[in-house]
């Protein structure tokens, strides 16, 4: 058994036993069905979703706090612009290469839709398309971050550029 | 004070979804019409989740609740992009 898919297994059997820990408050009659369901569940997850890359929990952990900050400062930007009698909208596109695999891709894609003034659309020949909700508040200038840090998270460092 | 946090909380939470509803109708074309959407609802769950967290009695309450908001905000991601993706190639047509 290679690291990736050791390290894998590991995370999801934590991931989805946490989770049926929480369902079922931990009762004891639930552990014996939990251990088949978990176990079911995390080798049709290997299944459907081989993992690829080496993953790094803990850059995960690290940049969740960056990501709670984005998730309120995007809310906050929305809701004021929705409540603003001109909203002061800018819309337009950009286009962003991108070395990331796809997995990682749609994840970076996810998490920006989720941070102030960008939306994923996708990918299109290999460039990420990134919908700016106002061009002239700078909102791109977060992005290479981001997908530093996402491309960290798969060991994959300075992969992600632009 | 837990139900004074947990009125402050869910009452801010119903703001930012609401702001969500506002946008969406509000914004001009589709794609800021999302930004509204996901950016909005997503705060507002993740404020009412912590409200209501004030409530809860047992830890597996709490994990519960977090794992609705990070359940909810993955499928967000994930379905913000989807959308636009679909928006895109309907508007691309000619």
């Amino acid at each position: 058994m290679t690291r990736v898919l050791l390290t894998a297994l590991i995370h999801r059997a934590l991931l989805l036993g946490g989770a049926w820990l929480a369902l079922t408050s931990a009762a004891l009659e639930a552990l014996a069905p939990g251990a088949v369901a978990v176990a079911v569940a995390v080798w049709l997850s290997l299944r459907l979703l081989p993992p690829k890359h080496p993953f790094a929990l803990w850059r995960l952990a690290r940049h969740v706090p960056r990501f709670v900050a984005g998730s309120v400062v995007g809310g906050v930007d929305v809701a004021r612009r929705a409540f603003s009698p001109d909203m002061r909208l800018n819309p337009g596109w950009l286009e962003l290469p991108s070395d990331l695999p796809d997995g990682a891709r749609v994840a970076l894609g996810g998490e920006l839709s989720l941070m102030p003034g960008t939306l994923s659309a996708g990918t299109e020949d290999g460039k990420l398309l990134v919908h700016l909700l106002d061009t002239d508040a700078g909102f791109d200038r977060a992005i290479p971050r981001e997908a530093e840090e996402i491309a960290a998270i798969i060991g994959q460092a300075r992969s992600a550029r632009g | 004070m837990a139900d004074l946090a947990t009125y402050l909380l869910t009452g801010l939470g119903l703001v930012f979804f609401i702001a969500g509803t506002v946008g969406l109708v509000r914004f001009p074309d589709q794609f800021s019409r999302l930004h509204a959407l996901t950016k909005g609802d997503n705060l507002g769950l993740g404020f009412i989740a912590l409200g209501v967290a004030f409530q809860a009695e047992s830890w597996a309450q709490l994990a519960m609740l977090a794992l609705i908001w990070v359940l909810a905000l993955l499928a967000a991601g994930t379905v913000a992009q989807l959308v636009a993706r679909a928006a895109l190639t309907e508007q691309d047509k000619p």
